[in-house]
C-alpha cells in the first residue's frame, strides 16, 4: 500500500531518449525511421495514447464505449506496470496522499463512459460548501448552494465537487477499459524514439508517426496522443513548444486525520482554504475524520514541513488555518517545539473555531510529500497526427483543483471529436479534424490558467493598494449571490460560456 | 437528328457581355432574369458535357486541393454535411436490412475528399471516384496512398461519366456481377454522388441523363450546387472570389448555376416512373463557424438535393 506513494504523476511518466534538441533542430518532418527497413509490415494503429494517467485512460475509455469510435484499433503506451494499479487496495482507514477534487462535469463524463461505477465510491467523498479566507485581512467568503438560493431544489445540499483519490479514479478506468476490451496495452514499456514512417510502393507513412518502444516493438499511429505529463516525449517530437513559468512554490500534500467528521457532519462536508502570503492552504474532506492537505509553499518551507516530526507537523497544520501570518512565519523558524508554541499563541489568537476546519490530530505515515508547481501552456494542442491532452498540454496551479478536471474536459472533447471525425469519415489524425478540439479546450483552458495564475499573484501580495482591495472584493463578493453562484459553477466544472 | 430538348423553363442562355480584356477574370454581370442553358447540342461531344476550360481550371487548382488552409477548406468544411445529408435521404425511407454494405460513385470527385471520407466509413463496400481531370485525379491517387485503411476499398478513374462503361441492367440486381465489373466502373451503386460539379457543366440535363443508370433501384442520386439567385452571386462570386478570395477566381460562372425546382422539374419529368420522391437541404456557410444548415436556404444559395430512383424500376 506504500507503493501508491512512488504513484506521484511526475514519477510514472515515460522518460524518452528523444534526442529533443535533434529534434528541434531537423524539425519533425525530417526525422525519419530507417531502421525497420527490414521489410516488415507495419503494425498499424487508429490511436496510440502515450501515458495512462487520468486523461489517456479516460479518452481510451471514452473511444471505447463509443459505438462510433469502438471499432477504431487503439493502443495504450505506459511506463507503470499496470498490474499494480488493477490490483490497487487500501484499508477503509488508509487514504493515498494524491487526491483531486472532481467536478461534477467530470463525474458526469466518467459516468457516461461507464467508469463511475467502477471507482470505489465509499472512498470517495462530495463536499458541499466552500469557506475561503485571506489568510492577511480574514475577509471570508463562504461558498454553499443555499446562499446562492437559485435552482438547488432537490432535498439535501448540492456537490460542489467529489474528493476522490487519483489512484482510486485511474483504477476504476483501467477497470472499465478492461471490460470494455479490444484495447492493446503495453504497459512497463519505455519510449525509446518517435520518429515517422516511410514510403514503399503501395503506401506513403511519411507523416505517420511510428512510437519505438523499448525491445524493438513499433507501432505505427494514425493518432498519436500525448498524454504523457508535463515533460510530453510526444510534445517534442511533435515540435510543440510549451511556455508558462514556475511558481517558485511547492505543493505539499498529506493525509490527515481530523477530531471529528467535521463541522457539518457527514452530510455537509466542507473544503477550507485559507491564502497565505506564501501561497494558499487547502483542506478538503475525504470520508469519515479523514482529510487530504494541500498546501503550497515555498520550497525551504516545503523541506522544514517533510522533515518534521508528526506532532509538529500537525501543529504546523492547525497553526495555518488559525494564526496570523505573523506567527505562522515565526513557527516555520523554529526547528522544533511547533506544538507547544502553537498551543501557547492559541491562547491568545481570537477565531471562530466553526470557521476552520477541525483541529487536525493525526497525519498517515508516509503521505507527506511535495512537488514543485508549474504553470504551463502548450502553443497548441493539435499537429498532424498528433493530440495533447491533461498534463502534456496544460500544467496550472493546484489552488482551485482544476488540473485533473482539465484533462478529463480534454479527453471528452477530444472524443467527441474523433467520434463525429469517425461517423464522418473523416481521417481521424489530419489537423483539419482534430480543429474542433483545439479550439474547444485552448480558450477555456487559457481562461482558467489565466485565472489561477492571477489569483495566486494578487494573492502572494502582503502589503500596498492590493491587500485592502482584494479583501473588499472577496467581502463583496460573498455579499452578492448570483456571483457566488457564477464562480461556484466554475468550481463545479459548468461549461464556461465564452462564445 | 433529335431537336434540341427544352425542359421546365431552362432556355438557351443569353449572350453575355464580358469585359474587353479579362474574358474570365471580370466579374459576371447579374441578371434579374437568368437563364440557363438545357440544350442538347445537335452532335453531342463524344468526350464530356464538362468544358474544357472547366477541366483546366481544377488542373491549375489540383496541387493544393488537400491542403486544409488552402482554397479548398471550404468543401473540406462542407463534407461532413454531405454525409448527413446522405444518411438522412437514407434513413427517411424503408430502412436497409442490417449489416448490409454500400458501394458509392462519386462523379466529379475532385481530389477526393468526399470519396476518401466514402471509403473510410464501415459499412461502405466500395468507392470509385471519376474525373475527367487527369491532375486532380492524379493528387487523388497519391493522397489516398497516404491511409492504408483505402487501398481496398477506394478506386479512382479519369474518365468523365460519358466514357464510363455503361452498367448493363441486368447488374443491377445481382450485386455478385456487379463486383465482377468493379474494375471496369460498370455496375450500379447505392449512392451516386454529384457534389459542387453542375455549376461546372455545360449541359445539366444531358449531364444527369448520363448519371442516371449508374443509380442501383431503390439507390440515391445525390448533388449539391448553388441556387442562381442575387444572393448566391453576391457571396460566391462578389464575397467568396472576388472580396475575401476564400474561393479562388474563376472557380464559378454565376450563369451555370441551377434552382432547386429547376432540378425538381427536371427529375420528376424524366423517364415514367424511374425517379421517386425528392430530398433537399439548404446550407449556409458562416465564416468562424463553418457550415450550418438553413431551412429554406435552398431557394438562396448552397443547397443538397438527392432523388431517389424507383426500387421497382
Amino acid at each position: 500500500m506504500d507503493g501508491s506513494l512512488l504513484y506521484g504523476r511526475h514519477l510514472r511518466r515515460p522518460i524518452a531518449r528523444l534526442c529533443r534538441s535533434c529534434s528541434n533542430r531537423l524539425g519533425p518532418r525530417l526525422v525519419r525511421s530507417y531502421a525497420s527497413a527490414s521489410g516488415a509490415e507495419p503494425d498499424i494503429y487508429d490511436v496510440v495514447c502515450v501515458g495512462g494517467g487520468p486523461a489517456g485512460l479516460s479518452l481510451l475509455t471514452a473511444l471505447r464505449a463509443n459505438p462510433s469510435t469502438a471499432g477504431l484499433r487503439v493502443a495504450l503506451v505506459e511506463a507503470q506496470d499496470l498490474r499494480k494499479l488493477r490490483a490497487w487496495k487500501l484499508p477503509p482507514d488508509r487514504y493515498s496522499n494524491r487526491c483531486s477534487s472532481l467536478t461534477p462535469a467530470s463525474a458526469r463524463f466518467l459516468d457516461q463512459i461507464g467508469a463511475w461505477s467502477h471507482v470505489q465510491r465509499d472512498r470517495v467523498q462530495p463536499y458541499h460548501e466552500m469557506q475561503v479566507w485571506d489568510g492577511l485581512t480574514d475577509a471570508h467568503i463562504e461558498f454553499d448552494w443555499a446562499s446562492t438560493s437559485s435552482s438547488s431544489g432537490g432535498a439535501g445540499p448540492r456537490t460542489i465537487a467529489y474528493m476522490t483519490e487519483n489512484l482510486n479514479l485511474t483504477s476504476g478506468l483501467l477497470k472499465r477499459l478492461d471490460e470494455l476490451g479490444n484495447t492493446t496495452i503495453f504497459d512497463g514499456a519505455r519510449v525509446e524514439n518517435i520518429t515517422l514512417g516511410e514510403e514503399t510502393e503501395e503506401l506513403d507513412l511519411r507523416e505517420w508517426p511510428v512510437v519505438h518502444l523499448a525491445g524493438g516493438k513499433q507501432l505505427t499511429a494514425r493518432l498519436l496522443v500525448g498524454a504523457d505529463g508535463a515533460n510530453s516525449p510526444v510534445r517534442a517530437f511533435a515540435g510543440i513548444d510549451s511556455k508558462g513559468w514556475d511558481y517558485e512554490r511547492h505543493g505539499v500534500v498529506a493525509t490527515l486525520e481530523l477530531e471529528g467528521n467535521g463541522w457539518g457532519g457527514d452530510d455537509t462536508k466542507i473544503a477550507y482554504q485559507r491564502f497565505l502570503p506564501t501561497g494558499p492552504v487547502a483542506m478538503l474532506p475525504l470520508p469519515g475524520n479523514y482529510a487530504t492537505l494541500v498546501w503550497s509553499t515555498t520550497p525551504s518551507r516545503a523541506a522544514l514541513l517533510k522533515s518534521l516530526p508528526a506532532k509538529e507537523f500537525i501543529a504546523l497544520v492547525n497553526a495555518a488555518f488559525r494564526l496570523s501570518t505573523v506567527d505562522l512565519a515565526y513557527m516555520h523558524t523554529q526547528s522544533s517545539g511547533q506544538a507547544d508554541e502553537l498551543a501557547w499563541r492559541l491562547q491568545h489568537t481570537r477565531f471562530d473555531a466553526h470557521s476552520v476546519p477541525q483541529t487536525v490530530t493525526g497525519v498517515q505515515e508516509g503521505t507527506v510529500a511535495s512537488f514543485p508547481l508549474r504553470m504551463r501552456h502548450a502553443d497548441t494542442y493539435i499537429g498532424q497526427r498528433v493530440a495533447l491532452v491533461g498534463d502534456a498540454a496544460h500544467t496550472v496551479h493546484p489552488l482551485a483543483g482544476q488540473g485533473l478536471n482539465q484533462g478529463q474536459g480534454d479527453a471528452e472533447s477530444l472524443a467527441r471529436t474523433l467520434a463525429y471525425a469517425a461517423d464522418h469519415g473523416q481521417d481521424i489524425g489530419v489537423k483539419m479534424t482534430l480543429e474542433p478540439y483545439a479550439a474547444e479546450r485552448y480558450a477555456a483552458n487559457h481562461v482558467l490558467l489565466g485565472v489561477v495564475d492571477k489569483l495566486h499573484k494578487l494573492y502572494a501580495v502582503q502589503s500596498g493598494p492590493l491587500v485592502p482591495l482584494r479583501s473588499w472584493g472577496l467581502s463583496a463578493v460573498n455579499a452578492m449571490g448570483p456571483l457566488k453562484g457564477f464562480f461556484m459553477r466554475q468550481a463545479a466544472g459548468e461549461r464556461m460560456k465564452l462564445f | 437528328m433529335p431537336p434540341p430538348i427544352r425542359l421546365n423553363g431552362w432556355r438557351v442562355a443569353r449572350p453575355v457581355h464580358r469585359r474587353p480584356g479579362s474574358p474570365q477574370k471580370s466579374i459576371p454581370i447579374y441578371h434579374p432574369h437568368p437563364t440557363r442553358t438545357f440544350s442538347t447540342p445537335p452532335s453531342p461531344s463524344l468526350s464530356s458535357t464538362v468544358s474544357a476550360d472547366e477541366i483546366s481550371h481544377f488542373n491549375a487548382l489540383a496541387s493544393s486541393w488537400w491542403d486544409p488552409h488552402g482554397p479548398s477548406r471550404i468543401l473540406h468544411l462542407m463534407n461532413p454535411l454531405r454525409h448527413d445529408f446522405i444518411r438522412r435521404c437514407r434513413g427517411s425511407v424503408a430502412p436497409a436490412p442490417c449489416g448490409s454494405q454500400l458501394s458509392y460513385l462519386d462523379i466529379g470527385c475532385g481530389g477526393g475528399i468526399f470519396a476518401e471520407s466514402a471509403a473510410r466509413l464501415p459499412r461502405t463496400q466500395r468507392v470509385l471516384g471519376i474525373d475527367p481531370s487527369p491532375s486532380v485525379i492524379s493528387v487523388a491517387r497519391a493522397h489516398a496512398r497516404r491511409d492504408p485503411l483505402l487501398s481496398s476499398k477506394l478506386a479512382y478513374a479519369n474518365v468523365s461519366i460519358e466514357s464510363l462503361p455503361p452498367p448493363s441492367p441486368s447488374l443491377g440486381k445481382s450485386p455478385s456481377l456487379g463486383k465482377k465489373r468493379e474494375g471496369e466502373g460498370g455496375g450500379t451503386y447505392d449512392v451516386v454522388s454529384v457534389f459542387e460539379v453542375l455549376e461546372h457543366v455545360s449541359q445539366p440535363a444531358a449531364f444527369l441523363r448520363h448519371c442516371a443508370p449508374y443509380v442501383k433501384p431503390g439507390g440515391w442520386l445525390v448533388l449539391s450546387t448553388m441556387a442562381r439567385t442575387w444572393m448566391s452571386w453576391l457571396t460566391t462570386i462578389v464575397a467568396a472570389e472576388e472580396v475575401l478570395r476564400i474561393v479562388p477566381r474563376g472557380t464559378h460562372d454565376w450563369r451555370k448555376y441551377i434552382d432547386e425546382g429547376e432540378l425538381r422539374g427536371h427529375f420528376l419529368s424524366t423517364g415514367e416512373g424511374y425517379w421517386t420522391e425528392t430530398r433537399c437541404m439548404g446550407v449556409v456557410y458562416v465564416p468562424g463557424l463553418g457550415w450550418k444548415e438553413v431551412e429554406g436556404s435552398e431557394k438562396i444559395g448552397n443547397y443538397f438535393f438527392a432523388v431517389r430512383r424507383n426500387p421497382e424500376s
